[in-house]
């Protein structure tokens, strides 16, 4: 339904919501609701490449006191609720569907005193990755995710989307570096999962938290692990004139023995378009480079990286060259970090996917990659976390040309059947959010999705938080048209 | 609405939002309207979908310091310099833009200028100035004169600088000869660079003052400027006028501390002054010019210490006539950049940026260009050697 704009309020929610925002206003102060139609049309969308959905009020809670008087407010007047931290997400899952209540946790900022006995600190859900990071090197610690988008994306949602990074090949994902979390429940219940001691007790409902994309609540405090920083660290740039032969190192490498800190591969598309950003002395004219780290103690590491060099060349490198010092290092990590913004100079829009192969199946994925771009009359780029094999595959277009969304979601769809047929999974860390619901009995079986169904149904039995999301349609929480009848602003 | 911002450049926003936390006024509110990827989103959504210029709106454009550190921090190269001057060029043409216009009309003319100075020096010595002003630095009622000495470089003095930081300008004066070269103050031939026109939208009127700027500095010297929001304004000419005249004038241009650190080894060898300097960037140095780092080349030599801030050259809230305009937003982030400096522990802080430097020593920071803190070190040095 949408209202005509001269009964449209001044201010942009309708008017039936004005004891909806007088409670939030009691909740966390004037300042801190917004409901004009500039506000909710920014927070309609996130980085993902689908357009939005319909912003309900938006609240600046400042403390888990305020999200959980937020989130009691909204359940009063039945309105769901969605979080939201930087909004970086490439899967929608903070697009708010059915004008819900959004609660940007930007503002709860806050990094506590470091645990060093326990390697853990307690962070507030806004603060920045690698604010936290900044935070912790002098004190000889990092966190150790790292996501491409980690100069600008919050903890709460690494934590929401179990982020991964180029350095989480060896160190884990975000779920190995959450000891505890403190959650405001769907029905505004606060809730501690997990523990700093070794072992916590009974289920490990922090696992279950970790990774749920807001449908199972939002995490107001986070005690994440500290890791030390290593004491060496070398970082080696192998060239390849075939993408196949980058691949096959990758899996050379592991198969070794050795397990790196990072490896990750650009094709050479992809490598022109980040080196005339960063200018960080990446090989124009080679098929594909290989970024590979490792680090520890520095006998080790010198050991490790003459051993990846020689695997390198064993596999047809054409160049292996060590970063000389750390400048040299932070641009080539520059350089893969910013790579997904850069192809802007290419084309204006892009859709990048997230699927996982088996390591040993890289090579031949990626072939049938490239053969269904040409099908479908795209250009890709390939960058991707090499080591746990999670493809990054980039589909340019120009949003404007006419059926061109239409050819870029066929294209997809064909990546992710051709993933999932070579053993692969749906998504490597950017979650599933509205882009791969569809996907989700392409991989699960009926009662894999019924047991996942009944977990979050026991987390939010009113389908109250992020709803439309994960889940495929069909299953509850997941149509999300009766929720909402809200009216829409001018800006949908 | 047409916002008159080239569609092509609008268009080269992806959205990824890795410009949120390089913004300054993001970092400090939170708010996504207050972002580059935000207010680009706004000028699509009035420009390309119609939607009504509400309080929000103009108020997301207003706050925009217009520092640029989405510029670096974006992959995609998006131009936000150029949409947010068109954005606020048209407002300004909507709102009759005249109050500015009036406010602005001394900084062209240097004897008004002059005279409103002097007139505002002794307002602030009876305390008639209200605190919000920002000026903590007494205004000087006296200047000594400024003297050409050669005609290797021109030394571009501007307006307000010239009226209030002469110290300055004599400095780097100073400074440049130290390393032999023979300075000509542009003085009225080129009274001011228009860069606070550009910002507040007063298109016409900057392009005017550049043609001005670009007559009365003829010839192929060098144009080293010691402002560096000035310098940034000048070596923009060429993107303003679009002709080739204009941009082989901005290829003249250059920051003091860009031209000596390339002629470093000219300066002579002395005694470092004993001072633990933390180095302020100012932004339209850091990425504007992307020519912070010869302020350190230069500096290092001639102090004890210089240390960095660990805020990633965050503006300090100054933004040209910014402080003025939105003082409450101007204050939140200079809190960050005070803590920041908190932390570094300076004796000095050194700012090439006249705007920083009023704008940090309102909130009592010991402020000072890097060009007068050489200068001193050359000069205790040479009277230590007389």
């Amino acid at each position: 339904m949408r209202l005509a704009s001269r009964t449209r309020p001044r201010r942009g929610v309708p008017e039936r919501d004005a004891a909806l925002v007088r409670e939030l206003v009691a909740a966390v102060g004037a300042p801190n609701v917004r409901t004009d139609d500039a506000q909710r049309a920014l927070l309609r969308r996130d980085a993902s490449v689908f357009d939005g959905g319909d912003a309900g009020p938006v609240c600046f809670p400042r403390t888990a006191e305020e999200v959980q008087a937020v989130v009691r407010a909204a359940r009063r007047h039945g309105r769901a609720v969605v979080p939201r931290g930087a909004g970086t997400g490439l899967a929608g899952g903070a697009i708010p569907l059915g004008a819900p209540v959004v609660v940007s946790l930007a503002r709860m900022t806050s990094i506590g005193e470091v645990d060093r006995d326990a390697r853990a600190v307690w962070v507030e859900p806004g603060v920045v990755n690698l604010d936290l990071t900044r935070h912790l090197r002098p004190l000889g610690f990092h966190f150790a995710p790292d996501p491409s988008s980690q100069q600008v994306c919050t903890i709460g949602g690494n934590v929401a989307n179990n982020s991964g990074g180029p350095h989480c090949l060896a160190y884990g994902v975000t779920n190995a570096h959450v000891l505890a979390m403190d959650v405001v429940l769907p029905d505004g219940e606060m809730a501690r999962l997990g523990g700093l001691d070794p072992e916590p007790s009974g289920l490990d409902l922090r696992g279950a938290f970790v990774g749920g994309e807001g449908t199972l609540g939002i995490a107001v405090r986070i005690a994440v692990r500290v890791t030390p920083n290593p004491p060496a660290v070398r970082t080696l740039l192998a060239s390849f004139s075939q993408v196949r032969d980058a691949a096959n190192t990758v899996s050379a490498v592991i198969a070794s023995g050795i397990v790196p800190a990072a490896m990750e591969v650009m094709d050479q598309r992809i490598t022109r378009a980040v080196e005339n950003y960063v200018g960080a002395g990446y090989p124009l004219d080679a098929a594909a480079v290989l970024l590979a780290e490792v680090d520890g103690l520095p006998d080790g590491t010198a050991h490790d990286a003459d051993a990846i060099a020689r695997i390198a060349r064993e596999q047809g490198a054409t160049e292996v060259r060590l970063a000389a010092d750390d400048r040299e290092r932070a641009l080539l990590w520059k350089g893969r970090k910013t790579a997904f913004g850069a192809i802007a100079q290419i084309a204006p829009d892009y859709y990048l996917h997230d699927t996982v192969v088996p390591r040993s199946r890289l090579a031949d994925v990626l072939e049938q990659v490239y053969a269904i771009a040409d099908r479908h009359g795209l250009m890709v780029m390939n960058v991707f976390h090499a080591g746990d094999g999670n493809l990054h595959p980039l589909l340019l277009f120009d949003a404007r040309e006419p059926g061109m969304l239409d050819r870029v979601h066929a294209a997809g769809a064909d990546i992710i059947e051709a993933s999932l047929a070579a053993g692969g999974v749906l998504s490597g860390e950017h979650g599933i959010g509205v882009e791969k619901q569809a996907y989700m009995d392409r991989m699960f079986t009926p009662d894999d999705l019924d047991h996942q169904n009944r977990l979050r149904r026991a987390f939010d039995p009113e389908c109250a938080a992020n709803p439309g999301k994960v889940l495929p349609t069909g299953h509850s929480c997941a149509d999300i048209q009766q929720l909402s009848s809200a009216a829409r602003g001018l800006w949908v | 609405m047409d916002l008159g911002i080239d569609p092509e450049r609008l268009n080269a926003c992806v959205q990824c939002g890795l410009c949120l936390t390089a913004c300054p006024t993001y970092r400090v509110s939170a708010d996504e309207t207050m972002s580059p990827r935000g207010r680009i989103a706004l000028m699509r959504e009035v420009q390309d979908r119609g939607a009504p210029l509400t309080r929000e709106v103009v108020r997301a454009f207003d706050t925009c310091v217009q520092c640029r550190a989405c510029e670096p921090a974006c992959p995609s190269g998006v131009q936000y310099g150029s949409l947010i001057e068109a954005t606020k060029a048209t407002l300004a043409s909507r709102r009759g833009g005249w109050i500015r216009a009036l406010a602005f009309a001394p900084l062209s003319r240097p004897r008004l200028l002059r005279a409103g100075s002097v007139l505002l020096g002794i307002a602030q010595r009876a305390h008639l100035v209200p605190r919000r002003l920002g000026l903590s630095a007494r205004i000087p009622l006296w200047r000594a004169p400024l003297r050409a000495s050669g005609d290797d470089v021109w030394m571009f003095t501007g307006c307000v600088m010239d009226a209030w930081q002469r110290d300055v300008h004599l400095a780097t004066q100073r400074v440049l000869e130290a390393a032999g070269f023979g300075v000509r103050p542009t003085g009225a031939g080129a009274p001011c660079c228009g860069a606070l026109h550009v910002h507040a939208g007063l298109h016409d009127r900057a392009v005017a003052l550049a043609r001005r700027t670009m007559d009365g500095l003829p010839g192929d010297a060098p144009i080293v400027v010691n402002s560096a929001g000035c310098g940034a304004a000048l070596k923009e000419y060429g993107h303003l006028l679009g002709t080739d005249e204009a941009r082989a004038f901005s290829a003249r241009v250059v920051d003091v501390q860009e031209f000596l650190a390339r002629h470093v080894d000219r300066l002579p060898t002395v005694e470092p002054l004993a001072l633990r300097v933390a180095v302020q960037d100012p932004c339209h140095l850091r990425h504007v010019q992307r020519a912070h780092e010869p302020v350190r080349t230069v500096l290092r030599p001639f102090v004890r210490e210089c240390v960095e801030l660990d805020d990633e050259g965050l503006c300090c809230g100054a933004g040209g006539a910014y402080s003025v305009l939105e003082p409450g937003m101007a204050g939140q982030i200079r809190e960050r950049k005070l803590s920041s400096i908190g932390r570094a522990r300076p004796d000095v802080v050194a700012s090439a940026n006249p705007g920083c430097s009023m704008h940090l020593a309102a909130a009592g920071v010991a402020v000072r260009h890097p060009m007068e803190i050489v200068d001193e070190a050359l000069r205790l040095s040479a009277r230590a050697g007389r």
